[in-house]
């Protein structure tokens, strides 16, 4: 080929390359210089979590330690529908302050209307879960579980390459990243850093140590009626001295946090076998036959906040939960061996039966209960929405 | 003058450190416990039928706090670890299998030891304590495992049920979590342990099939009121017992 033609085709391909670079869309491309941010300061701040004084230290991670605009970016985020498909529903769209971050549905709703199979959890103290989260475990740290809904096709139903790809070339974003990870580029925002700083916000979720419950533990031993006293006494299996039944409710829900963040099957379902159960729970998620039907034991902090209650919902009211659990429970081959022992024990029954739990033993619990309910925290300015 | 200075001020200075006082640390090696659970000698497996007395047994949870795990040798001590918490039966497992737990004791000095005594449970000086007094990390920060209402930590949980027909029907759970300073036990083992580099380890086994033998007989859980224990006075009775019987239920070997 002639010199003249090869400069010729030369010219004409870097012409079609440059037109083609014009055209592409405003969102930067991997290996583009992205937006340069060393402008902006970073100074970061330790946040110093607020905890009640009677209340275990919260669990940190080394990798991710809480930094005052770290978690400030975490709440913006939580708060931001920019993070789902259709830019309507944001983290607090299933886990609402007022509802101690739930959503007061038996099940939750995504951007296209579709109703998932299990009901928001509690965010409250979620900071000292650490064995698994979700109903069934399946996700090990909060860093873990802030990825799952942008891209679960019945909750926001996004990608996270389109997130961070709008974050990006967000006017307030960047310099938020930035301040809370010291990145230098907008093409060091990812996901990743997205999630960590979401879960730096869940983490500060800790109860304000004011309920009625928490005060009686800090000496106010005044502060419970008569009912609630029993309900107190019933609930931790101390009631057995002056006479009360067993509860059994501290075994799974015990602590200060009243939960042991471990799986039970509470006896919700009537299954003949071990594949019978409709939701397998934990069993479905690490495939060992013995652990389906098991769900993660909620928080009972905030519990009258948070109805309809169970995994599924079914459950409008504490009473209603109080009726399961005194009548034992459906049978199933795994279920925990706590739920029939609800109860005074029969005398000469055998294999030992238990009672129901009487009207009067049903309502001290219930208002037991509702000594956990801390309007301190689900009022606290510090975790509502940024955007109002 | 100054084709003698530098090698006179290198072999001063290199005599000026082996001047150091350097008194030499006594060797010492890492020292690795594993605990495991067993079931009549074998590995227990969550949720499988064991034969008890003349009935059948299966098992859910087994964990436990251990204490003030101490180096023996003639009347001279070394304490190790002032508590540890041991979890057989962790969520996370990949099977049904109890799994063992190494703990691994750093910088134990090497030398021959006559044998080693074991902490049951939480001592009354840790046991005065709360979650809120220790790190996140610590053994005792596990809220979950301190029982509010009792105010102490609970020292071990062995849950699972049983089946006394032997028609994989159950009649019943067994619920015993063991707590209180009045339960709390310790129990010597006196074997030969080498500490030594490269072969520092000692296996320390339970076994449920000797723990709910007593004195040659079984528990009787046939009695649903020996099925569990809690702050009843009654089942402190049991939970007694249980904790009088650890030593016979555990095995130590190097």
């Amino acid at each position: 080929m002639p010199l003249r033609w090869r400069a010729t085709l030369f010219f004409v391909l870097a012409l079609g390359a440059a037109v083609w670079q014009s055209c592409k869309k405003d969102a930067p491309e991997p290996g583009e210089p992205g937006i340069d941010l060393r402008g902006i300061a970073y100074d970061p701040k330790p946040y110093a979590v607020v905890k009640p004084d009677h209340f275990p230290q919260v669990p940190i991670p080394a990798d991710n330690p809480l930094t005052i605009d770290g978690v400030q970016l975490g709440r913006r985020l939580f708060y931001d529908p920019i993070l789902s498909g259709d830019s309507t529903q944001s983290c607090a769209s299933c886990h609402l302050p007022q509802g101690s971050f739930t959503d007061n549905l038996a099940v939750s709703v995504g951007i296209d209307g579709i109703a998932g199979r299990r009901s928001a959890m509690s965010l409250l103290n979620i900071a000292y879960a650490t064995n698994g989260l979700f109903w069934d475990g399946r996700s090990p740290n909060l860093e873990d579980q802030a990825l799952r809904p942008v891209e679960d096709p019945i909750e926001m139903h996004n990608t996270w390459t389109n997130v961070v790809a709008k974050l990006k070339v967000h006017p307030t974003y960047p310099g938020l990243f930035r301040k809370a990870f010291g990145i230098q580029n907008t093409n060091e925002m990812t996901k990743e850093l997205a999630a960590k700083a979401i879960a730096q916000f869940e983490r500060i979720l800790i109860s304000s140590g004011t309920s009625k419950f928490d005060q009686y533990l800090q000496g106010n031993k005044d502060i419970l009626d008569d009912d609630e006293l029993d309900g107190k006494l019933m609930y931790f299996e101390e009631g057995g001295p002056v006479g009360l039944p067993d509860a059994q409710c501290f075994h799974c829900h015990g602590g200060l946090t009243l939960t042991g963040n471990q799986y039970f099957n509470n006896g919700l379902t009537e299954a003949a076998t071990l594949n019978d159960f409709p939701d397998k729970g934990l069993g479905g998620f690490n495939g060992k036959m013995n652990d389906n039907g098991k769900f993660r034991s909620p928080t009972l902090r905030n519990i009258a906040l948070t109805a309809p209650y169970m995994h599924d919902g079914r459950f409008q009211t504490l009473e209603q939960v109080i009726d399961h659990y005194s009548s034992h429970g459906k049978n199933s081959p795994n279920k925990d061996p706590l739920i029939p022992q609800v109860g005074y024990p029969i005398p000469g029954t055998s294999p030992l039966q238990y009672t129901e739990l009487s009207a009067n033993h049903k309502k001290a619990l219930v208002k037991f209960l509702h000594t956990l309910t801390d309007t301190t925290f689900v009022n606290n300015p510090d975790i509502q929405n940024p955007f109002f | 003058m100054k084709r003698f200075l530098f090698p006179s001020l290198f072999f001063a200075l290199l005599a000026l450190s082996a001047c150091e006082d350097k008194s030499p640390s006594a060797p010492a090696s890492d020292l690795t416990i594993t605990f495991k659970a067993l079931y009549d000698g074998k590995p227990l497996e969550k949720y499988k039928l064991y034969g008890y007395s003349t009935y059948q047994v299966d098992f859910s949870r087994f964990n436990a706090f251990m204490a003030n795990i101490t180096l023996l040798n003639g009347t001279q001590e070394l304490t190790l670890s002032d508590i540890e918490w041991v979890d057989f039966t962790p969520d996370s497992a990949p099977t049904d299998t109890a799994v063992d737990v190494s703990i691994v004791l750093k910088n134990v000095p090497d030398g021959n030891y006559t044998g080693i005594r074991l902490g049951y449970g939480v001592p009354p000086s840790l046991n005065a304590k709360q979650p809120k007094d220790f790190a996140p990390a610590h053994p005792l920060s596990r809220e979950n495992e301190f029982w509010l209402g009792w105010g102490s930590y609970i020292f071990n949980k062995i849950e699972g049920r049983v089946d006394l027909n032997n028609n994989g029907v159950f009649d019943g759970g067994l619920i015993y979590h063991c707590g209180s300073d009045a339960v709390y036990r310790e129990y010597m083992f006196d074997l030969p342990i080498s500490v030594k580099p490269g072969a520092a380890e000692i296996v320390v086994e339970f076994d449920l099939k000797k723990l709910f033998v007593l004195n040659g007989a079984w528990l009787d859980l046939s009695n649903p009121y020996n099925h569990i224990t809690s702050n009843d006075v009654n089942d402190v009775v049991i939970a007694t017992k249980l904790m009088d019987n650890f030593g016979n239920a555990t095995t130590v070997k190097q």
